[in-house]
């Protein structure tokens, strides 16, 4: 038997088990069109965390038609390492304004809450970085979402009860602040991807094992189909390149990309990238719900040709280059 | 999260002598003063029990002045999350049980109780086995088609059953194997610890410590990480101390190193169950404690006169 035909044979059975298997792409379908009407989605430039980002973030805001007026906010950063040298998590200073932003803009509560995939410090992840330091109140404002109270929701992710922290099923308004960064096993980390982090790792360990079995695609579009009232904000100041999420190097795209559809923000993201949505498994999942096609994504602020830099990409994922 | 103004920990102006002492008893206290009224201890103040924290908590204060009280009643509690397979649930509302089984093995070991519902514990734990331990599996990796460098041929504990396993469920059901196996001697109680040990073995990293599972990833090989190679040790007590001279040797330095305050308290204790004896932690002169209750616990088992003996598993079942 050659290695097509094993694949072949036993693929199924196997994909998003824990170790992966190399699977060949086969010939990717159109897309379908997504839901009706289009998606508004801002590009803000910044080229750095010392711009006005809370100006951008307000006119991105304002932009994407965005109410949060008597909401209770969830802020979700992007938290995942001891690597304050490198671009590994959101930078403080986005979350800082995002915190300004939507008190500005009139929301009733905001929180900031953060379950990491593999680390189990996370208020000393937190504190290198930065958090602590650059963000007003931040002990009082932050849940770590790995060890908080839990309740359960039923018929999630094929589990009769699944679990999710209190403080985000309390949320109104969740708020994706992703990171712009490539990714060894889904291509590209970005607004969707981010929600990983609010499946509590008290329950389904560190890393969150059961989302890599259910499928990282699949567990990424079954977290933002249940999870529908969000908005994105991404930070692309300094994004990660080549062996993401953490092995990466960084990547100065000098944006910030906002939106109330995550698969558009998301879209418009692996396109500055240099990535082809299109053939983002997750992308492709959830054209259901949002836009991945551009002439269905009124961009607001800046073109994405006018921002565009290709993201170095790992070998496994050359194919993804958008031509 | 706020810090409530009464749980802040300080030390002011200690002198130098008895800083170690001020240190395992502020944490002791810390501790004393947020278990909760059912018995058990949240991650943090006021949060619902679960039973990692809640486990610390018990090993810390166990045979501590006044302490007794407190930790039979949280040993009622995690007795009372068993269910009829013999796993152990996480917490009160949660309706399965997961790796902490280990856990609450290992604290029913430390306080002499070895009845039928620990065994049925123990059975539970031997009937798991990683999910990647399976035929598909491993002649996907006979065939090198497995995305990372992996060996799936030996069998490991989940954090979930039906999952693959990790280093860290794995290296706890190491620790709670070997520290009743003499109360529940079996061919498959060692087999089971072989395989974990082998397992544990085959998955260090190029470092020579442990991440959490794979050792690499797309032919990138992974780092370790401190808390990963603190537990590995933990479970692999009983090698030979040539065989774990490479790994003790990236512990001791990441301890120096790490940022992380868990993982240092994890390496302390691994490397005092090892037989080192690492010097204390230094004490700032002004110290805000951190509202982290598993943390303070894990801290203060690791300080030189805590608790870390009890993860001490008295070497190979």
């Amino acid at each position: 038997m050659n290695r097509r035909k094993f694949v072949i044979l036993s693929g199924a059975a196997v994909v998003g088990t824990y170790a992966g298997i190399k699977l060949q792409k086969p010939h990717l379908p159109p897309l379908p069109d997504g839901p009706p009407g289009n998606s508004a989605v801002a590009i803000l430039r910044a080229r750095s965390y010392s711009d006005d980002l809370v100006g951008r973030m307000l006119e991105g805001a304002r932009q994407c038609g965005l109410d949060a007026r008597g909401k209770r906010v969830l802020l979700k950063p992007n938290l995942v390492e001891f690597d304050s040298a490198t671009v590994i998590n959101t930078d403080a200073s986005v979350i800082a304004a995002a915190v300004e932003v939507f008190h500005r803009l009139g929301a009733a509560e905001v929180r900031i809450g953060e379950g990491p995939g593999h680390r189990r410090d996370t208020l000393d992840l937190a504190s290198d970085a930065r958090y602590f330091a650059a963000i007003p109140k931040f002990e009082n404002l932050f849940t770590d979402l790995n060890r908080d109270n839990v309740s359960p929701v039923h018929n999630f992710a094929g589990e009769s009860h699944f679990y999710f922290p209190n403080t985000v099923l309390a949320a109104d308004l969740i708020v994706s602040l992703a990171k712009m960064k490539t990714h060894h096993w889904a291509g590209a980390t970005l607004s969707m991807k981010n929600f990983f982090g609010l499946v509590p790792g008290s329950l389904y360990g560190w890393p969150k094992n059961k989302l890599h079995y259910l499928g990282i695609p699949e567990s990424v579009v079954a977290l933002n189909r249940r999870f529908r009232n969000t908005f994105a904000i991404v930070d692309g100041i300094v994004g990660m390149e080549g062996n993401g999420p953490i092995q990466g190097t960084p990547k100065p795209a000098g944006v910030l990309v906002m939106g109330r559809d995550l698969v558009a923000v998301d879209a418009t993201c692996c396109r500055i990238m240099g990535i082809d949505p299109e053939k983002i498994d997750y992308l492709r999942m959830a054209a259901d719900l949002g836009h991945v096609h551009a002439s269905r994504i009124e961009q607001r602020g800046e073109s994405v040709a006018s921002v565009q830099t290709n993201f170095a990409l790992i070998p496994e994922y050359q194919a993804l280059r958008l031509a | 999260m706020p810090i409530p103004a009464d749980l802040k920990l300080f030390v002011e102006s200690a002198d130098l002598a008895s800083v170690g002492s001020l240190y395992l008893q502020t944490r002791l206290e810390f501790l004393r003063s947020t278990q909760n009224p059912d018995g058990g201890w949240g991650y943090f103040p006021a949060k619902q029990s679960w039973l990692e924290p809640t486990a610390y908590a018990m090993l810390a204060l166990q045979g501590t002045s006044g302490s007794n009280p407190a930790v039979e009643r949280a040993f009622a509690l995690v007795r009372s999350w068993q269910l009829p397979d013999g796993s152990v649930r996480p917490s009160g509302n949660i309706q399965e049980g997961t790796w902490v089984t280990s856990l609450a093995a290992t604290l029913a070991s430390t306080r002499g109780v070895y009845d039928g519902n620990v065994k049925s514990s123990v059975d539970w734990l031997l009937r798991v086995v990683g999910a990647e331990h399976n035929p598909v599996m491993r002649t996907a990796s006979f065939f090198n088609l497995l995305k990372t460098k992996l060996d799936v041929s030996h069998e490991g504990w989940p954090w979930r059953s039906g999952n693959a396993a990790w280093v860290e469920p794995t290296a706890h059901a190491l620790v709670a194997l070997k520290k009743v196996s003499k109360n529940y001697p079996s061919a498959e109680l060692a087999y089971r610890v072989r395989e974990g040990e082998a397992l544990l073995l085959s998955r260090r990293c190029s470092d020579g410590g442990w991440n959490c599972g794979n050792p690499n990833v797309l032919n990138f090989d992974l780092p370790s990480y401190p808390e990963s190679t603190a537990l590995a040790l933990l479970g692999l007590q009983g090698r030979s101390s040539q065989e774990l001279a490479g790994p003790l040797s990236v512990a001791r330095r990441s301890r120096l190193e790490t940022k992380s305050s868990l993982a240092k308290a994890w390496l302390a204790i691994a490397l005092r169950c090892h037989g080192e004896n690492p010097e204390p932690p230094a004490e700032p002169a002004t110290a805000t404690g951190s509202p982290d209750i598993m943390l303070a616990a894990l801290e203060a088992l690791a300080h030189p006169d805590g608790n870390h003996h009890l993860l001490a598993t008295g070497g190979r079942a």
